[in-house]
């Protein structure tokens, strides 16, 4: 019986998820023994074509990272679609769009603006931007166009699972590729993660108390941050409540609060919204005003709550004037 | 005009990139072009950012 074929794709990302798939280290020899690797730009020669090529549905699986934010992305995504049986959106950029999801807080315009003009190293004297296309010596050189506003995958294709985190776990890739070998996947649209928040899994949780009450949320600089006792009960911004589980607390285990890659658990559908709220019922306020003294003093609260899920919540960009 | 040899995508390699190489009728390369094709625009979203979160920021340009 042949393997069944499976492909890697990244948008708009960092390549920090492909260094998750190769951080499966020995385990990587057990994914190719069980599949055949059939696309996957980073470490094998393929071109647009020979994806093109592909018979629909040929693939078994795609796991595709990064956000969607130019019209490249958004063709390649769709071919792979097609070619697909399951579409896997792999990190934190495809499932809620991620750290390059923040730039829905600026428009295409302004980016080029700071890219290309004003940015201290920039060298471009005759003021350069990149166009879509670009006719020289009779032919014309074409590059994608930039969006305005970053999308996450299943804004632009249907998706039919998402593994979670910047970059998602190791533990989690192994589990989901186990689940599609097997057939045991859940039903379609799951985040392949455990259902519960992460402060049902932290080593601290014996130290928060049942009762919390922040009178003041405090930057890391401004503490000498204790290893043992609770993050949030030392009064720092950490979104453990409303972030899902399956991250082994690697951040916690750090001594840094959690800032939410993995996103939301399934009875959430806006992380941004369910964090702050989290950190609201904490608050030590007995009135609005306190309320505002308390969570006034979060500094920068939309990239805060929403520092890799900007894309995928009910705020989704800012708006355009 | 000669040939538009056009490799898309260069593969193995962190990034996305594009090579354009135009030939002139000798098929001698008349004029190559590398283009990356994907900007995120960290230069523009870092402003405005809390400082201590910079670091986890920054090092998603690139996780490699």
């Amino acid at each position: 019986m042949s393997k069944p074929k499976v492909g890697f794709y990244w948008c708009a990302s960092c390549g920090g998820c492909e260094e998750a798939v190769v951080d499966l280290n020995e385990g990587v020899l057990d994914v190719v023994e069980a599949v055949d690797i059939v696309f996957w730009p980073v470490a094998l020669d393929f071109k647009r074509s020979d994806v093109e090529a592909m018979e629909d549905g040929e693939m078994a699986v795609c796991f595709i990272n990064g956000a969607i934010r130019n019209s490249e992305q958004k063709e390649m995504v769709e071919i792979l679609r097609k070619k697909s049986g399951l579409i896997v959106a792999f990190g934190s950029c495809s499932h809620m769009g991620g750290i390059p999801g923040l730039a829905n807080l600026h428009d295409k315009e302004s980016i080029f603006n700071r890219v290309y003009h004003t940015v201290p190293t920039i060298d471009n004297p005759d003021g350069t931007i990149p166009q879509v296309e670009t006719s020289v010596c009779g032919t014309t050189v074409e590059l994608p166009e930039f969006w305005d506003t970053v999308r996450t995958l299943n804004q632009v294709i249907d998706v039919d699972y998402y593994l979670p985190g910047c970059a998602p776990p190791v533990n989690l890739i192994v589990g989901a590729v186990t689940a599609i070998l097997e057939g045991k996947l859940p039903e379609k649209g799951a985040v392949l993660a455990p259902d519960k928040a992460l402060c049902d899994e932290c080593d601290r949780r014996e130290s928060k108390p049942e009762n919390l009450c922040i009178d003041e949320f405090k930057r890391p600089y401004q503490i000498i941050i204790d290893e043992e006792e609770c993050l949030l009960a030392q009064g720092l911004l950490c979104l453990g409540s409303a972030t899902r589980a399956g991250c082994d607390s690697i951040c916690v285990k750090g001594n840094m609060p959690c800032t939410g890659c993995m996103g939301p658990t399934s009875r959430v559908n806006d992380f941004g919204a369910k964090a702050l709220s989290a950190m609201a019922s904490v608050a030590n306020a007995n009135d609005e005003k306190d309320v505002k003294r308390i969570i006034g003093g979060i500094a920068d609260p939309v990239g805060s709550f929403n520092k890799y899920s900007l894309p995928a919540s009910y705020l989704h960009r800012k708006v355009r004037k | 005009m000669g040939k538009h040899i056009i490799v898309d995508p260069i593969t193995r390699l962190e990034g996305h990139g594009k090579i354009d190489i135009i030939l002139n009728d000798d098929g001698n390369v008349d004029r190559a072009y590398f283009q990356v094709p994907e900007l995120r625009g960290f230069e523009q979203f870092a402003i405005g950012r809390r400082a201590e979160d910079l670091p986890q920021i920054t090092s998603r340009i690139c996780g490699v």
